[in-house]
């Protein structure tokens, strides 16, 4: 087995999520990069839908924005941004809303906003919403990946940008969202879950050689961890090499 | 009738304190021409509602922005615009930070004439908390739901960028995406429409008729303005030129270089500016 590297072992953990022919929502970066090693390994029917209104799109590289050619040229459809919105994702007909974030909590509420307590004067000025907050609304699922640190797992967002779980324990449920929120987190450490009740990320996997401990550390409040902790499976050789390959599609 | 005029002509219509609304997308099909004749004004106290882009940066830069109803501002290929960064750190301009599809509610309400439309995303945000002034609606019926009342965004004037036109005011896309560029013509009491060439309304119909995303019905000007997307795209016609919207963004950054970029390319008409911008392509080539 060749070496590989943690942002790699995210990406393949994050492509496995993903399976059939599922209609994914796929957010730029890290999201792309999964979905898209996902349709060229385990799963080629899956349904990638980008938010410039590429349906079905099959990109032979990651694109670099949401506004790249390859993915309107090899899409089944192209629709309208109001379509988008209109027609797909308010009235709930996709499956995965896969999102990246900068800050994540422990309800798996998204802060794509403001870093700092102050809104008017905050440390720093993130993008901002874009589209994730109808995602994370309307999807059926929603999965996150995200690189994982103290700063970026929070036990509470500075800013609720996209609503997971609000503060658990069946909020969301109350609120009439009717997708089922943040069910999935990816991270270059390990995955998670919402507890089934209190709607708490719980760690239910680690990473080959990553320890509870380093997650623990990278965890900005008190980590449950699963009864059942699994391992993830080591990346193939098929999936670096498929992974390897988008990437150096993309930078050539 | 005969709806041409100028970009100046239309710029001459804005008053301060004035809602204006600017179609495109991020750093897509923008009314660039309309913008650099707004620059050439007095105007200010503007409310600007867009899904921004370089239009926003401009705007800001030349302190025309009172506030911002927006739900993200960016050049695609590049993540923030420097001058909209600077003013957003600074706090020079008042915000209503809203996500994409409550934009779209607010100017699809305004389309109907009605104050507000429901929708779901947004709940327990802290969008709401931010903007104090939202309300929630309860469903009169079984479901009892309750659901984010987006108040409608009427527009005093709205600025959009076409890649045909006839000089009535109907006015077509050619590209991959309308955009909202229709909900923020309806949305608004008079729209200007600038186009990449205005033609005979018989040559219209060389592309399918539901091309025809603005009616003259709901048109008060047509200008004609041959690249007057740039730096920004206009598919089919052109793309964004990258290497431009680049040097924009390396002198907006730099405050020392900002005012060299306003001399050459901003303190003239907009042949000037054209004129410019292709010495600047060859001496790239």
């Amino acid at each position: 087995m060749s070496t590989y590297t943690a942002d790699e072992m995210m990406s393949v953990a994050a492509a496995r999520a993903l399976s059939g022919g599922q209609r994914c929502f796929v957010g730029i970066g890290l999201p792309s990069t999964a979905a898209n090693l996902a349709r060229r390994t385990h799963a080629p029917d899956l349904v990638l839908i980008y938010e410039s209104g590429a349906l079905g799109s099959k990109p032979d590289w990651l694109p670099a924005s949401i506004g790249d050619g390859i993915l309107a040229e090899t899409a089944d459809a192209v629709i309208g941004v109001p379509e988008v919105f209109n027609y797909w994702l308010q009235p709930g007909r996709i499956d995965v809303g896969f999102l990246g974030a900068a800050q994540l909590d422990k309800f798996g509420n998204i802060n794509t906003t403001v870093i700092g307590d102050d809104y008017a004067n905050p440390k720093v000025r993130l993008p901002g919403a874009g589209g994730a907050p109808e995602i994370a609304a309307n999807c059926h699922e929603v999965y996150v990946v995200v690189r994982q640190s103290k700063r970026s797992f929070v036990d509470q967002v500075d800013f609720v940008t996209s609503y997971g779980h609000g503060r658990g324990n069946g909020e969301r449920e109350r609120l009439g969202l009717r997708g089922a929120g943040p069910t999935l987190v990816i991270t270059d450490l390990g995955v998670f879950r919402p507890d089934p009740d209190t709607h708490e990320l719980v760690l239910t996997a680690v990473h080959p050689g990553v320890t509870v401990e380093q997650v623990r550390e990278a965890t900005g409040w008190e980590l449950r961890v699963a009864d059942e902790l699994a391992t993830t499976p080591t990346p193939t050789s098929d999936e670096l090499a498929a992974l390897r390959a988008l990437k150096e599609a993309s930078s050539s | 009738m005969d709806k041409r005029m100028t970009a100046d002509e239309v710029a001459a219509e804005l008053r301060d304190g004035m809602t204006i609304g600017i179609g495109g997308w991020g750093s897509r099909r923008k009314p660039m021409a309309l913008i650099r004749a707004i620059l050439r004004t007095d105007v200010k106290d503007l409310t600007v509602v867009s899904y921004g882009g370089p239009d926003v940066g401009l705007l800001a830069a030349a302190g025309k922005i009172r506030k911002l109803v927006f739900g993200f501002v960016t050049l695609d290929s590049v993540p923030f615009d420097p001058h909209f960064a600077r003013a957003r750190q600074s706090g020079a301009i008042d915000v209503t930070e809203y996500d994409e599809g409550m934009v779209a509610a607010g100017l699809s309400a305004a389309v109907k004439r009605l104050p507000f439309l429901p929708m779901r995303a947004g709940l327990g945000s802290d969008v709401v908390t931010t903007n104090p002034d939202l309300r929630t609606v309860t469903s009169p019926y079984a479901d009892g739901e309750e659901l984010l009342a987006v108040p409608a965004l009427r527009l005093d004037v709205a600025l959009v960028h076409l890649n045909r036109a006839d000089a009535r005011g109907n006015a077509q896309y050619l590209g991959p995406d309308p955009y909202f560029d229709d909900d923020f013509a309806l949305a608004a009491d008079r729209c200007f429409v600038s186009a990449e060439r205005v033609v005979d309304t018989a040559d219209l119909s060389s592309a399918p008729a539901q091309s025809l995303l603005l009616n003259r019905g709901a048109v008060t000007g047509v200008v004609a303005a041959p690249h007057g997307a740039h730096f920004t795209s206009a598919a089919p016609d052109y793309g964004r030129d990258e290497a431009f919207q680049r040097h924009y963004v390396a002198c907006a950054k730099d405050p020392e270089a900002w005012p060299s970029f306003v001399d050459r390319f901003l303190s003239g008409d907009e042949t000037t500016y054209q004129s410019e911008v292709t010495r600047f392509q060859e001496a790239a080539a």
